[in-house]
């Protein structure tokens, strides 16, 4: 899938467009400031019957849903240090011992395969490439440090498996992965997990009240979970740079201009009031967990043509091919030129700089996303 | 950036729908997040007859009526709420006390809300259902109130609200509607609405928020003459305080926690199965699980933990060095812990004296053997799945009465003794222990706690008098749970409406006669014991031109009757069957069906079910078809009647020629079933004969087997083995079919070896065939009641038949089912509702063909077959020892079992079992010797014997009455040896 649908602007409106967000300071077509996002509607807890539900509705008119189940499954066993001996009567007393004496270490592991993750996008093949993707991108940001799919651990023996069910409501009007993402986070902050009452690597057998059900990503960290900080589940932004420009949140018509356009995954995490650092800074770490660039639409808006080469205007037939030629070559004031190449290193480490930057945008829309009620 | 979250408020109908959210763990382990919604209404009635407003707006049905309120309008007052008062209970108020609800002095006009019934349910299942026969007993006056569904009474749970609090709240909540709804009336009196309650904390909240509330002790006071009913309050409830004072150290282990014991039986490390006392020896039990062949043996006290026999527990296997053999001693509960003392709880250590040296004898004997081979596995149980407790009949062990405590009203702690062996002792606090000595009382078991050697129990009622005849034959129904009630109004209503009156229709155009062959032509008649009124089968043969004969099986019509899924068909699915008592017969169906519109008698015209046969003269089948039919029973025999009249050869009429045909065709297919290989088994089967005018027993008589009884019992099976084939036929997924289940052989195997031993006899069990045949070899030639001996024990080692629902299981090719005794068995009933739809007279109904229900109709009928045998044997015991009351009479028995200090003596002629105890034999008890391989007691000393298996011995029979206990039973003294 194109990343967006065909902008419906002349080449001299492109040129203009490019132009306009060339300059510093850029200036966008509806008037934001480059890092500002345009205002979303979020909501939680629609989808009564899963464990978590979010619905988030963009300004340009696109919206989303996420639906997240979670089912008990059986870990698969293998032979070695985490094979499992169930131990009866007399052994257990050992076995508690044991376990208080690896306290320490997190002895929880995750598999990447507990996460299932579907995306569908009216119009498209579930098949569709594109598709594929948005899941691929998703969910590589979901699950690309390891911490995630550890929250899913039950105990030896057993673990969650995550189904989450991503769906566009709309027609797919701009790339949808910002959008997509930013729901399935909040989604997942909503999903609760029924509360475990089992010990040990027993079959788990879990509390029948709902209300009790602890959150996947809980408000304030735990002590019963060894992950020491508020983690929070990672979010996938499109940022683009025009020139020297970085932009955030760029609607259809500033992307059809991009110079470059990426999909940053980050992370955010408070660090918790306890822990080991020697100074806690205030506010969230945020880390980096990828990186991809988007084919920016603007690589296949067919470039404006000059006057002077342009058939249309009473050129010569036969000095057409040559024109055309220079015109590929050329820019011309005005005139829309695909851009051509890649991003530059020093745009594309600004970018990164900007996205991570304390108290900068990410942390905004992190902070946003925290305020929704979780109902 | 911005975000907004739409509020649910802005829907106009949020008010009137709430959300009921939880998560269901289901079987196979998945666990869901249920939401519920729930849509509230107004319009569900207080049911209180007072009150005008919900009368309106109540529901109504489709003929425009609402259903009758139930609550009265002048309910009973008490002494604090004179003006009268409706009772709401809260759970804690039925699990606790239920039996209190059930009595008949008080607790009426109840409300019960559907949180306390739902709740209930959760929680105990049989109360459920006991409260839910409540509300639908027209004459106590209870209500089910929907309050979750009602606007006004629900409740939604606050954050941070435990489920117990929420609902609780829900309670008080309904309570103090209730209330203000009633005073809106305007009624002159307006009854107080009371909650009821043994929750202290809930009573403390309705206090400060002004709602009428008692605790069950304090309620019963102020009801007149409540101090009888004080009793009934269970241990548990008042003892919150106390508690915490008697902190004896526990006695008993640990139970696992649920999950730890689901996981360790789905590993295969524990194992689960229902708990068996042996009936000889209160401190051995057995427990059957899945995963071996031969039952596991839990052994002492400590092991047992607090099972009770019946529950379903958890054990774990011991260590091989802990391996026994099965007691081969008597050990009775009442003679080792008979001058136990109920109050002293804090003995101290588990395990008494007693117990301990009789544990030690068995120590000792087992450590004197060489041979290994013997020891069993044994296990311990490590928790208690599902308890199976239900109500006990026993009576007070006098000797645990303390003397202080025969009079006044002060509360005491006795101790009752179960009719039932296998049932610990149950310590029981009571205010009327006077009253109550020497009466039959049911009670049932509270709680077991670590620190209590025996069960807590709590009185239910008493039965009356102890040997009376009303009292012991209600004792037998209540410990068989035999359901003996009256049938209910909903059930009479079934009823077709003429009652006696009615006939077979005359115009064959009737509706009844569809499909419906005349049979009055034939000549039908019946044979069966003497005074039987509820006949289900009649018979006929006639020869056919061809040289063949033409027999007929005539059941009566009883599917006609009863219609499926109605009161009356779900009253006889739970009875099951018919119980016959010696004096008493307790009937599946009501008595105008049971004994005069089904009861094919004679000289009338009834609806008959009819299978025909044509037999060759060599009695093969050469067709067989079914109808239903009309038919007019000639004559009804008695066996001896029938009999007379077929060994008259004066008597040359067509009716006793055609019985005569009957009886040679009769031995010929017997003939026939023994040779493919058929089991004759045997139980000692008596008959009490009663004083015509009193019923009073006078004699008892074994029962003569006459040549007509194996004539009806030939064709009933020839009837029972042709319909099995029809509707397996007809429906192979769902047929309801009876089988023998295959014995495991290691059940046999400790009759083989005792056959091999004592008289040299092979015993093969590799087949039906083998079994039969090393059966008919095992006789004795001076003995003929030997090979009787050997079928009464191979019988018991055989499992019990058994209904089940035909399907993916493998079965032997002589597939059989229940088709001739309807009007006393439900699954005869299924069988001819299976067999209509086979053979096209009527569409198969849905119940009898979702096999879910029909499992589930076959184990409860599986239950109720086995509890009916059950209760008539004990009914004849009983009779026999009252007809041996006073009289003591020297008769002929056999060695049955022999244990190390006694040995159990079978006497044919009553059909009875007794004990004789080394300490019977003589005075002082006379030291012995046994010999376990060659199942030889050798006594020395006072008086010198030998004992064998299957030894005949004189033995005289007397009636005992054990002073201490109270207790009537037949007791057995050694004459002479033979």
């Amino acid at each position: 899938m194109a990343s967006s649908q065909h902008v419906l602007l002349s080449p001299a409106e492109l040129a203009y467009l490019h132009d306009s967000l060339s300059l510093t300071p850029p200036i966008r077509p509806d008037g934001r400031s480059p890092a500002q996002f345009r205002p979303l509607v979020a909501e939680t807890g629609i989808l009564p019957g899963t464990n978590g539900s979010a619905r988030i509705c963009f300004a340009d008119g696109t919206e989303a849903i996420v639906g997240v189940k979670a089912e008990v499954e059986r870990t698969a066993q293998r032979a070695g240090d985490d094979t499992v001996y169930l131990e009866g009567g007399e052994g257990d007393e050992e076995d508690v011992e044991d376990g208080e004496a690896r306290e320490g270490e997190d002895k929880r592991k995750g598999d990447s395969a507990w996460v299932e993750m579907t995306v569908e996008i009216p119009g498209l093949r579930d098949d569709d490439s594109g598709t594929a993707f948005l899941a691929a991108m998703l969910s590589e940001a979901l699950l690309a440090d390891g911490e995630f799919a550890k929250r899913l651990w039950i105990n030896r023996r057993f673990h969650w498996k995550l189904y989450l069910d991503i769906i566009l409501i709309s027609p797919p009007l701009s790339y949808p992965l910002p959008l997509l993402s930013l729901t399935t986070h909040l989604a997942l902050l909503s999903t609760r997990l029924p509360r475990l009452k089992s010990e040990g690597d027993e079959d788990p057998f879990f509390d029948d009240d709902w209300a009790a059900a602890p959150y996947l990503f809980p408000r304030t960290p735990t002590t019963t979970t060894t992950i020491a900080t508020t983690a929070r589940p990672p979010i996938t932004l499109l940022v683009m740079a025009v020139g020297n420009n970085i932009i955030f949140d760029p609607s259809k018509e500033e992307l059809a201009v991009a110079d470059v356009a990426l999909a940053v995954s980050v992370t955010g995490s408070t660090a918790a009031p306890h822990a080991d650092d020697a100074e806690p800074e205030p506010g969230r770490s945020l880390r980096l967990l990828s990186i991809r660039t988007i084919d920016p639409p603007s690589r296949l808006t067919p470039p404006g043509v000059a006057n002077a080469a342009n058939s249309a205007y009473g050129a010569a037939g036969t000095q057409k091919m040559l024109e055309a030629a220079t015109a590929e070559v050329e820019a011309v004031e005005g005139v829309w030129k695909a851009p051509r190449g890649g991003a530059k290193r020093v745009v594309l480490g600004a970018l990164v700089q900007k996205v991570l930057e304390r108290g900068g945008v990410v942390d905004e829309v992190l902070d946003a996303l925290e305020g929704v009620d979780l109902g | 950036m911005a975000s907004l979250k739409r509020s649910l408020d802005s829907d106009p109908f949020a008010a009137n729908i709430s959300s009921k959210v939880y998560v269901r763990s289901t079987k196979s382990g998945k666990v869901q997040k249920i939401v519920r919604e729930v849509y509230l209404r107004q319009d569900i009635p207080c049911s209180s007859r007072l009150c005008q407003s919900c009368l309106k707006t109540a529901p109504r049905d489709a003929a425009g009526r609402p259903s009758p309120f139930v609550l009265s309008e002048a309910p009973a007052g008490t002494s604090v709420f004179p003006q009268g008062h409706y009772l709401v209970p809260d759970t804690n108020a039925f699990l606790t006390a239920m039996d209190l609800f059930e009595q008949s002095a008080a607790f009426y006009d109840v409300v019960v809300l559907q949180i306390v019934l739902e709740e209930l349910r959760n929680r105990s299942l049989p109360l459920y259902n006991r409260l839910i026969s409540l509300t639908k007993s027209e004459d106590k006056r209870f209500y089910v109130f929907f309050n979750e569904f009602r606007l006004e009474t629900h409740v939604a749970r606050q954050e941070g609200e435990s489920v117990n609090d929420r609902n609780d709240r829900a309670v008080r909540k309904a309570v103090a509607w209730y209330g203000q709804h009633l005073t809106r009336t305007g009624a002159k009196k307006v009854p107080a609405v009371v909650m009821l309650s043994n929750d202290r904390d809930n009573l403390r909240k309705a206090k400060q928020e002004g709602i009428p509330a008692c605790s069950l002790t304090e309620y019963v006071k102020q009801l007149k003459d409540g101090e009888a009913l004080l009793d009934m309050i269970p241990e548990a409830e008042d003892q919150d305080g106390i508690k915490e004072k008697r902190v004896g150290a526990p006695l008993y282990p640990e139970y696992f926690s649920m999950s730890k014991m689901m996981t360790g039986v789905k590993n295969g490390l524990l194992h689960q199965g229902i708990f068996n006392v042996s009936p000889y020896n209160y401190l051995e039990g057995s427990i059957r699980v899945p995963a071996f062949p031969k039952p596991l043996l839990i052994l002492g006290r400590e092991n047992i933990n607090r099972a009770v026999d019946g529950d379903l527990v958890v054990v774990e296997v011991l260590p091989k060095d802990q391996w026994k053999e099965p007691s081969t001693q008597v050990i009775e509960e009442d003679a080792i812990t008979k001058n136990e003392n109920p109050d002293a709880e804090d003995a101290g250590d588990l395990v008494s004296q007693k117990e301990r040296k009789a544990l030690q004898e068995e120590v000792k004997r087992t450590h004197s053997k060489t041979t290994e081979g013997h020891a069993q596995p044994t296990a311990r149980v490590v928790g208690v799945v599902k308890r199976n407790w239900r109500q006990y009949v026993g009576h007070i062990d006098q000797s645990s009465i303390s003397q202080s405590s025969q009079q006044g009203r002060k509360q005491d702690t006795v101790f009752v003794i179960p009719m039932d062996k296998k049932i610990p002792k149950i310590r029981l606090r009571t205010r009327q222990v006077a009253e109550l000595i020497g009466k039959r009382i049911l009670v049932t078991i509270d709680a077991w706690d670590r620190s209590s050697r025996q069960p807590m129990g709590h009185f239910v009622r008493s039965l009356g008098e102890l040997e009376t005849k009303a009292a012991e034959t209600e004792a037998l129904l209540l410990e068989y749970d035999v359901q003996y009630r009256p049938f209910p109004k909903t059930v009479l209503d079934c009823l077709p409406k003429e009652g006696h009156d009615w006939k077979v229709p005359q115009s064959m155009d009737d509706p009844g006669w569809r499909d419906r062959e005349d049979l009055r032509g034939l000549l039908i008649c019946s044979i069966d014991p003497i005074g039987c009124q509820d006949i289900d089968d009649a018979l006929h043969s006639r020869p056919l031109p061809n040289g063949n004969i033409e027999v007929g099986v005539h059941i009566a019509d009883v599917s006609h009757f009863v219609k499926p899924n109605n009161a009356m068909d779900t009253e006889a699915s739970i009875r099951g069957t018919t119980v016959y008592l010696v004096d008493k017969r307790i009937d599946m169906l009501p008595m105008l069906l049971g004994t005069d519109l089904c009861s094919l008698k004679p000289y009338v015209e009834r609806y008959a079910f009819s299978v025909l046969w044509e037999l060759s003269p060599d009695a093969d089948i050469v067709n067989v078809r079914f109808t239903k039919s009309v038919i007019k029973s000639r004559e009804a025999f008695s066996y001896e009647q029938a009999q007379l009249r077929v060994d008259d050869d004066s008597q040359q009429d067509e009716l006793t020629k055609s019985i005569r045909t009957l009886l040679a065709l009769s031995r010929k297919l017997k003939q026939k079933r023994m040779d493919a290989g058929a089991l004759s088994l045997s139980s000692p089967e008596v008959k009490v004969q009663m004083e015509s005018e009193t019923s009073d027993p006078i004699d008892v008589k074994t029962k003569v087997h006459l040549d007509t009884m194996s004539l009806v019992e030939e064709f009933m099976l020839l009837a029972n083995v042709s319909v099995a084939r029809k509707i397996h036929e007809a429906f192979p997924q769902t047929a309801i079919l009876r089988r023998h289940g295959a014995p495991p052989k290691t059940n046999f195997d400790e009759l083989a070896n005792q056959l091999r031993v004592k008289r040299g006899l092979d015993f093969s069990v590799e087949s039906s065939r083998a079994l039969a045949d090393s059966l008919d070899a095992c006789v004795d030639p001076n003995e003929p009641f030997f090979n009787t001996l050997v079928r009464i024990m191979a019988t018991r080692c055989m499992m019990a038949a058994e209904y089940f629902c035909s399907g993916t299981q493998a079965y032997p090719d002589e597939i059989y089912t229940h088709f001739t005794s309807p009007i006393r068995r439900y699954a005869d009933l299924a069988a001819h509702r299976q067999l209509a739809a086979a053979i096209g007279y009527e569409t198969v109904d849905p119940s009898s063909r979702s096999r879910g229900r029909l499992e589930a109709v076959c184990r409860n009928i599986n239950v109720r077959h086995r509890n009916a045998q059950l209760a008539g044997r004990a009914s004849i015991a009983y009779y026999v020892g009252q007809a041996l009351r006073g009289k003591a009479t020297e008769e002929d028995g056999f060695v049955l079992k022999i244990f190390s200090n006694g040995f159990v003596v079978i006497v044919p002629r009553f059909g009875i079992e007794g004990l004789i105890r080394l300490r019977d034999l003589a005075e002082p008890e006379p030291a012995a010797e046994y010999d376990a391989e060659t199942y030889t007691l050798k006594t020395t000393g006072s008086r010198e014997l030998t004992v064998e298996l299957f030894q005949k011995v004189r033995v005289r029979v007397t009636d005992q009455k054990d002073e201490t206990t109270g207790k009537r039973g037949v007791k057995m003294e050694l004459v002479s040896v033979y």
